[in-house]
């Protein structure tokens, strides 16, 4: 989506008071594949005009180049991807599964995949129109005007396709029920607004403008106006730091889509199947509060980024309260304990692995605690 | 569709009943399942009747052929003698209840399962035809009663049963202005695709929270509930998209016409507040003085973490409604959440004061206490949390 802002037509280019000149005349001599890669990244620019005529256009990645060229890598920016280009299916060109009566394939040619199901006589065949998650895949199906999720998912684990999870309940009794579940308005919002960017206007679906995965103004709310006053040398409306806020808050931003505690709570979630909502998981532990940003997501994790599993590099992270060296007490006096066992690779014990029903997919349990032997999953 | 014949041989006059055998039928058939309820409690009973006087066995034995003669007047008869002879025996009270609800004598079957529950208090059965008759008599208060109880005790396990008891219970539960219960048992229908133009005005009545019985719906607007319990129920069968076609559909037809945009907002809520909170502004816009629809939009509002849009609303309702505790739940969370933290903490601690169990109050302390470092207190409301969640 184009954001066309005429309100500085002008010559900001030429404003020799405007602070950020420099900045943004490096960044775009530097920069200029980080521009490119931007607009792919984001969508989101804004166009200003040279004293010369010329439009320019200003992007996230005009001042914030290396951030955002890790972002185009991260897999919140691949949260999802329109049907033709996908690595995943590129590299397993023919998938095949049977769940029950009925027979999948997931074929890949020539960039464009297709879903197909049988049940031996009769043949359903469907472009995939949308591809949602970096590693394992669940596809979004669209048939006769309705949209439905694909009853077989690719599960990275065993690179092979599975029963979507939370559909191992159903039971298809049709070549349609068994191509997919069709998604209710309310779910169908929930998937696009959680994976792409602009796909929901108000309370309505606008498919037809989204953009696949997260863009900036996803989480920083405001980037857009920031970037157009930014031109103008007006900085008094930056976006709000996420880095300065508390773990609670920080909970609630990432929860809108990984889920919150209060969500699971109301929801009355219970059972491993929940072990992927970590914002919920982490407010379980007894380390986790909510006026402490070395609890909170961002503590350990940069979104701009893939997950690092290397276990190690979380342990200053652990160690910054419960290092006997410098023990911190936190709000209400609470002294952390410092660990008998180790002082290397916490998380490989303090947060299990944890598989999901079916075993297609493994989870780190984001419940920080003390693991006994044998304990059965801990709601 | 083979709840209508049943609900209407029920409201149809005692005369014409009886030479109505389809109606008949039905009324035995639901009888069969409630006998089948009725087994255990009557074992003993049976065991006492083995030893009664030759008078009594004769009567019982005469009224339960003439019973299952299809014999009604001689059977209510004959099960009368047996029990004035025997007014202990609860197997007798019950079929003499029953054959009297199957001949609308409605009074006098009330009679006969005042006996059968005082011998065998809270027996399903005896509640449930009691509160079905209650019904017909207009009883209403008395009938909710009973059948709520007939049905929390498992009177409705019998699939016949249980369209009959769960479609007079949702009007019973509308007409006393408890639309959420009503709306939990017209969900039934929907689940088992029971589809009913008496359950269509019912669930129409219920969504729009029109405390009327279907029967009492003035002619001219038996379609606007009609059609609204139509729109509903395409939504709880789950096709949602049709669904959304019939409430536009609504919205046009019946532009200023209040609780439609409620009821597709109620609807709407659990799955998706968001889409709820679009449906309860244009509820307020057609309705500004519905305190309710302003106590829900403020919650719903408090739920999608828009604390700064739920405060106005909520602060609106509590002005006129101190009381309501979903407005003090909104106020309370979203004060605490922008930074008034001692108002909202006392909101909240006023709506556990009344309610102890409130999970939203507890997530709401839970937030407070967290953002705050009380750590002790939030573990507390955490642990609070998971026990009312499970």
């Amino acid at each position: 989506m184009l954001t066309v802002n005429t309100r500085f037509a002008a010559d900001w280019l030429s404003r020799a008071a405007w602070r950020g000149r420099g900045r943004l005349a490096a960044s775009c001599r530097a920069g200029a594949l980080a521009c490119l890669l931007c607009l792919l990244v984001t969508g989101q620019l804004v166009w200003g005009q040279t004293a010369k005529g010329k439009t320019a256009a200003v992007t996230c990645a005009t001042c914030h180049a290396g951030v955002t060229a890790n972002y185009a890598h991260a897999p919140m920016r691949h949260a999802m991807e329109a049907g033709g280009a996908n690595p995943v299916l590129d590299k397993h060109p023919n998938l095949t599964t049977q769940v029950g009566g009925f027979s999948y394939t997931v074929q890949t040619k020539d960039g464009q995949s297709t879903y197909s199901v049988t049940n031996g006589t009769e043949t359903l065949t469907l472009p995939i129109k949308w591809m949602f998650g970096t590693h394992s895949q669940t596809w979004v199906l669209e048939k006769d005007g309705h949209l439905f999720e694909s009853y077989v998912t690719y599960f990275a684990r065993g690179e092979q396709l599975g029963v979507t999870p939370g559909d191992q309940r159903i039971t298809p009794h049709n070549l349609t029920e068994a191509m997919g579940r069709k998604l209710p308005i309310w779910e169908t919002e929930e998937c696009f607004k959680c994976h792409a960017s602009g796909a929901v206007e108000g309370a309505k679906l606008t498919l037809d403008t989204l953009r696949p995965g997260l863009d900036c103004e996803r989480c920083h709310v405001g980037a857009q106006q920031h970037m157009a006053d930014a031109v103008n040398d007006n900085f008094k409306t930056l976006p709000k730091s996420l880095k300065k806020m508390g773990a609670e808050n920080v909970s609630n931003l990432c929860g809108s889509c990984h889920r919150t505690w209060d969500t699971v709570m109301r929801n009355h979630w219970q059972g491993p199947a929940f072990v992927r909502f970590q914002p919920y998981r982490l407010e379980h532990s007894r380390c986790f509060i909510g006026n402490d940003a070395r609890i909170s997501c961002l503590a350990c994790h940069d979104p701009h980024q893939g997950v690092d599993h290397n276990d190690a590099i979380y342990d200053a992270k652990c160690l910054a309260c419960h290092g006997a060296a410098k023990v911190v007490a936190v709000a209400a006096a609470v002294t952390p304990k410092i660990c008998p066992v180790s002082k290397d690779k916490c998380v490989s014990c303090h947060m299990p692995k944890v598989e999901l029903p079916g075993g297609q997919a493994v989870f780190t349990d984001h419940f920080i605690r003390v693991v006994k032997a044998g304990e059965a999953y801990p709601d | 569709m083979f709840f209508a014949p049943i609900s209407k041989a029920i409201t149809e006059g005692a005369s014409n009943s009886r030479q109505n055998k389809s109606g008949l039928w039905s009324r035995w058939a639901w009888a069969r399942g409630c006998v089948c309820l009725l087994v255990l409690t009557c074992v003993l009973v049976a065991a006492g009747a083995q030893q009664a006087a030759p008078q009594f066995d004769d009567l019982a034995g005469r009224a339960a052929a003439a019973r299952d003669g299809g014999n009604l007047p001689l059977a209510i008869d004959l099960y009368g003698q047996a029990e004035q002879v025997k007014p202990d025996w609860a197997e007798g009270w019950f079929y003499l209840g029953m054959l009297q609800y199957s001949a609308n004598a409605y009074p006098e079957a009330i009679d006969a399962f005042n006996h059968l529950l005082a011998l065998q208090p809270g027996v399903p059965p005896g509640l449930a035809l009691r509160g079905l008759c209650e019904f017909e008599t207009g009883a209403y208060d008395d009938a909710l009663r009973d059948l709520e109880q007939a049905v929390a005790k498992g009177a409705a396990n019998q699939p016949r049963n249980e369209q009959i008891l769960r479609y007079h219970l949702a009007e019973l539960l509308t007409r006393s202005s408890r639309f959420q219960d009503a709306l939990a048992q017209y969900q039934f229908f929907a689940a088992k695709n029971i589809l009913d133009e008496d359950v269509l005005v019912g669930l129409g009545l219920a969504g729009m929270r029109t405390p009327l019985l279907t029967k009492d719906v003035a002619a001219g607007d038996r379609e606007l509930y009609k059609a609204a319990g139509a729109a509903g129920y395409t939504l709880l069968e789950e096709n949602t998209q049709l669904a959304d076609e019939l409430f536009t559909q609504l919205f046009a037809r019946y532009p200023a016409t209040p609780g439609i945009h409620f009821f597709y907002g109620f609807l709407l809520f659990p799955h998706s507040p968001e889409l709820a909170i679009e449906q309860f502004k244009s509820e307020v816009a057609v309705a500004p003085g519905n305190l309710e629809a302003h106590a829900m939009l403020a919650f719903t509002l408090m739920i999608a973490s828009r604390y700064a849009e739920a405060k106005p609303e909520a602060e609106l309702v509590l002005a006129k409604a101190p009381d309501m505790e979903m407005a003090q739940l909104a106020l309370g969370r979203s004060l605490a959440e922008i930074g008034d933290v001692k108002r909202g903490t006392d909101l909240l601690n006023q709506v556990l004061q009344a309610d102890p169990d409130s999970l939203e109050a507890h997530l709401g302390m839970a937030s407070i206490y967290s953002r705050t470092g009380r750590r002790e207190d939030a573990d507390r409301e955490h642990k609070i949390c998971r026990r009312l969640a499970k």
